[in-house]
């Protein structure tokens, strides 16, 4: 028995209630962050957080500490919330037991690392760009589960990740790439470097272009940052029971391109692995669009209550610190398609732009599915079905059904992208995505130039 | 506190670090939501631990630690001496200088707000609810959240300082969905409520039950109003729009780290350069912007801030003109200017970055009408929706979840989904009017994001109702 699941059925021993859950989240990671080439913000963070749910009487409360000698306060002030609170007529109960493959995504070669071996593979980065100064991080971590609860449950899992983002910059130019695994040796430390640098090396000299809406090559990045966008209010059941989803009304309809077909899959073992999710409950594969057609959403046991009709949690119960969010995708898997290149995806095109990466998206309507934000860090005209000349960061301005409404072609190679910025604890997640081609992306307006 | 501090700086010196601090914290948060008449999320969070932070050769390195106890201080400060010895390039981090500190800050507060039944948290929420039912509501959601940090830094110059900060806050919302169309209303903000430093004083003058009907009627209203029109015009925007106005175009712009590009790859850098300072015309002569880490019930104030520099209230932009940068010990030394005062950190295990305290607009003159009087024909916008702004902060575009028609100086019909953009000194430089002090309202946002590992901060800003001329709406239509 791991140390957490220990940590997890010494808090549920201590609870005080009709019903209990403990839940341990514990985290041991090292981050060096660099800035013109100089780790300039290292962190090495030690922590395990204990978070208790008591029932009584059908009112939940909760409460968390990372004190490892405070359990009792801890259960009496779970104790304290419970009994506050009001019966819940959704509160479905806590989760059974079930059987889990805790085997994945656990790598102890990555696990071993310390300050100074990610310091020394940070170096390893720097040296592979050489011709411009790089930003970014490289980070290795461990990250443990554990629930035990007064149904019987029990899970623990330990998985890795490894990350290695690099911004290839300098006055007037700049490019991104990254390496995401679950284990330091999937990880080719030097290629997002020099990904980041040929990237950069293409962009000096951008121009402007004039608003309006054009044919688009989406990078894999740009592509994964925009479906964590959609997903916030559109693919999980609270947005979509509370009505602001844009599947409400749409499910099993014809809404997308046949080509796009969206999963939530935490067990691909090509993603970010996980056996279940904050409640316990197993991960499952969620189809959420199928050749086109609007299937499914995420569910939680609360929203799957809600719903009622036989409707069951896929495994979709949120780290804390997303609560309010609802269930949420962790493991988004978007089908590659018959392009076998970047350079397949332009001649798709034919004459449009090319976007690498994007910035600060805001939902303007969540019911519309519509996204502002920038590009940045590559951003080119393609002119005769070929990359052209750079332009600078353009602010667009999209609605989800447009860029999915016609898609000429997608890459057959799928990047695995990191989507976790590291607030609160960690909780590696990613999504499995390919270069898309789109017949419609807005373009609003002209921001800064690449670079510096 | 101060024994385990210290033994962790002394661990830190001891390994061959030139300079040391460590810094305990002691976090509780409480939430209390109420969705839909019923209790959505009663939870009760403290975390503790000990962040250390050294410079050796002129490298930095961190670590921290959840044992609160000397042993596991030590061993966070040989950590973090290890890593800063093993990162590579070329290090020369230097520090503005500062007399050693020694004092206590506490935040004055009339009710603690953690001993404030629960009860009676949950009552107020499920009243507030209750007050915006209306047909087409489709759901109602109320929170209040309590918040009490207490920390303790000792540094190797001397510093020895305890803080005990205190806030609380809360927020109303209203959807409204039918044929298609969903809106939102909230009150005091979209970012959960409004919060500030203080006692449970605070939420009750919020006066979320007050509001609650307006709010609901106006959720409803929305699902009938036209879209907001396409073009130019004249914008007033409220307070709290104007806040985020300040918040993204001016407040982050103005973080000397992101100048220097330490945040290149993340959050991005900033238009301004270094030797801006002092020439560049950031607006009209109506714009002038304040940091005050020392303003009442303000969430960036405190006695000291993360590296131990005294609270302060400095000018960042003066008649239009760029006056100073947020800045570190680090960064005031790289540019000669300041003192720092600006550093803060999410929690015990991340390290301190140049942050928003306060940033505030500073009023001008006249009423709320007098900003519309002088508009024919515009546009005025309430309650920020939607924010994106590009990485060197000039390209933004803001929705807000109303607006009305301006008409001969008068509010004409309700809009829905409205926007607007601009390039930040081009929009600042069409300020033609500031509403004056009986306007002035103060905002506390609990969510501002930076760094990686990512860290948010808790910011306030006050401003007054703004008016732009020649503004870009409706973008995107």
């Amino acid at each position: 028995m791991s140390r957490a699941l220990e940590l997890a059925e010494e808090a549920l021993r201590a609870a005080e209630g009709d019903e209990a859950e403990a839940l341990v989240h514990a985290e041991r990671s090292g981050v060096a962050r660099f800035a013109g080439s100089v780790v300039h913000q290292p962190t090495l963070v030690d922590n395990a957080v204990v978070r208790l749910r008591v029932v009584r009487d059908g009112k939940v409360g909760w409460a968390a500490t990372n004190r490892a000698d405070g359990l009792s306060e801890l259960a009496r002030r779970a104790a304290e919330a419970a009994e506050a609170a009001r019966p819940d007529p959704d509160f479905p109960g806590l989760a059974p037991p079930a059987e889990y493959d805790q085997d994945l995504g656990y790598d102890e070669e990555t696990a071993s690392l310390g300050g100074e071996d990610q310091a020394r593979l940070a170096s390893a980065a720097i040296e592979a760009a050489p011709d411009f100064e790089l930003y970014g991080y490289f980070t290795t971590g461990v990250t443990e589960l554990a629930l035990a609860s007064t149904t019987g449950l029990r899970a623990d899992q330990a998985v890795t990740d490894a990350v290695c983002i690099c911004l290839a910059a300098a006055e007037g130019a700049s490019g991104w790439g990254e390496q995401t695994s679950s284990s330091v040796s999937g990880v080719d430390w030097t290629a997002a470097p020099r990904e980041a640098a040929e990237t950069a090396a293409r962009t000096r000299g951008a121009g402007e272009l004039e608003a309006g809406t054009y044919r688009a090559v989406l990078g894999p990045y740009a592509v994964a940052e925009l479906l964590r966008w959609f997903s916030y209010d559109s693919l999980g059941a609270q947005g979509f029971l509370e009505e602001r989803s844009y599947f409400c009304g749409r499910i099993g309809e014809p809404v997308f391109d046949p080509k796009v077909s969206l999963d939530d899959d935490a067990l691909d073992p090509w993603n970010l692995r996980k056996a279940f999710d904050f409640e316990g409950t197993p991960k499952q594969c969620v189809r959420l669009i199928e050749k086109g057609v609007i299937r499914d959403v995420v569910w939680d046991r609360k929203t799957a209550a809600r719903a009622g009709e036989g409707r069951v949690s896929t495994g979709h119960a949120p780290p804390d610190a997303w609560r309010f969010y609802g269930p949420m995708p962790t493991a988004l898997n978007l089908h590659g398609g018959q392009a076998s290149s970047a350079e397949a995806l332009a001649e798709a095109v034919g004459d449009g732009i090319y976007v690498t990466r994007l910035h600060y998206l805001s939902v303007v309507h969540p019911k519309e599915g519509v996204l502002t934000g920038m590009t940045r860090d590559g951003t080119f005209r393609i002119r005769g079905g070929k990359l052209a000349e750079p332009l600078v960061n353009l602010r667009f301005t999209v609605s989800m059904a447009d860029v999915l409404d016609e898609v000429p072609a997608l890459s057959r190679e799928l990047r695995l992208v990191n989507l976790n910025d590291l607030y609160e604890e960690r909780y590696p997640y990613a999504a499995l995505v390919p270069g898309l081609a789109t017949a419609r992306f807005t373009i609003t307006g002209t921001g800064s130039g690449p670079g510096l | 506190m101060r024994a385990l501090c210290e033994a962790a700086v002394d661990a830190a010196l001891g390994s061959g670090a030139s300079y040391a601090d460590a810094r305990t914290v002691s976090l509780r948060r409480q939430y209390v939501v109420t969705k839909n008449g019923q209790v959505d999320d009663l939870s009760d969070a403290e975390s503790e631990g000990v962040g250390v932070r050294v410079l050796v050769d002129g490298a930095w390195g961190f670590a921290g630690e959840g044992r609160l106890d000397e042993a596991g201080a030590r061993d966070a400060a040989l950590r973090a001496a290890a890593f800063a010895r093993a990162a590579p390039g070329r290090h020369g981090v230097s520090l503005a200088p500062l007399e050693p500190q020694r004092g206590e800050y506490r935040t004055p507060a009339e009710r603690d707000p953690f001993a404030v039944p629960l009860s009676e948290k949950i009552d107020l929420c499920l009243r507030a609810e209750e007050g915006m039912r209306q047909p087409q509501i489709n759901v109602t959601s109320a929170m209040v959240r309590s918040q009490r940090e207490r920390k303790v830094f000792v540094s190797s110059d001397g510093s020895l300082l305890e803080q005990e900060l205190v806030g609380c806050g809360g927020g109303i919302d209203a959807y409204a969905s039918a044929e298609g169309i969903s809106q939102i209303r909230s009150y005091p903000s979209q970012h959960s409520g409004a919060s500030g430093q203080g006692g449970w004083e605070f939420v009750e003058r919020l006066g979320l039950e007050r509001e609650a009907p307006r709010v609901g009627e106006q959720a409803v209203a929305l699902l009938r109003a036209d879209e907001c029109p396409a073009g130019r015009a004249t914008v007033v925007l409220d307070a709290e729009q104007t806040v985020m106005q300040v918040h993204e175009s001016v407040g982050h712009p103005t973080e000397l780290d992101r100048i220097y590009g330490t945040e290149a790859a993340y959050a991005g850098t900033s238009f301004l350069k270094p030797g801006d300072l002092g020439s560049l015309r950031y607006g009209s002569e109506l714009m002038s912007v304040t940091a005050d880490s020392t303003t009442a019930g303000g969430l960036g104030t405190f006695g000291f801030d993360d590296e131990g520099v005294p609270a302060a209230r400095e000018p960042v932009v003066e008649v239009g003109v760029l006056r100073g940068f947020l800045t570190s010990r680090e960064t005031a030394a790289r540019i000669g200017a300041g003192a720092g005062g600006s550093m803060r950190a999410d929690g015990w295990s991340r390290m301190p970055l140049v942050r928003m305290t306060n940033l505030h607009l500073e009023p001008g003159e006249g009423s709320f009408d007098d900003l519309l009087t002088e508009v024919d024909e515009g546009l005025y916008m309430e309650t920020n929706k939607s924010w994106s702004i590009d990485d060197k902060r000039l390209n933004f575009q803001f929705g807000t979840q109303i607006a009305w028609e301006i008409k001969r100086g008068k509010l004409g019909r309700m809009l829905r989904d409205a926007t607007y953009t601009g390039v930040t000194p081009v929009f600042w430089g069409s300020l033609d009017a500031v509403a004056g002090p009986e306007a002035w309202r103060l905002y506390g946002l609990t969510n501002c994001g930076k760094g990686q590992p990512g860290q948010e901060a808790h910011v306030s800003h006050g401003a007054a109702p703004t008016r732009f001329r020649d503004v870009e709406v409706g973008v995107g239509k």
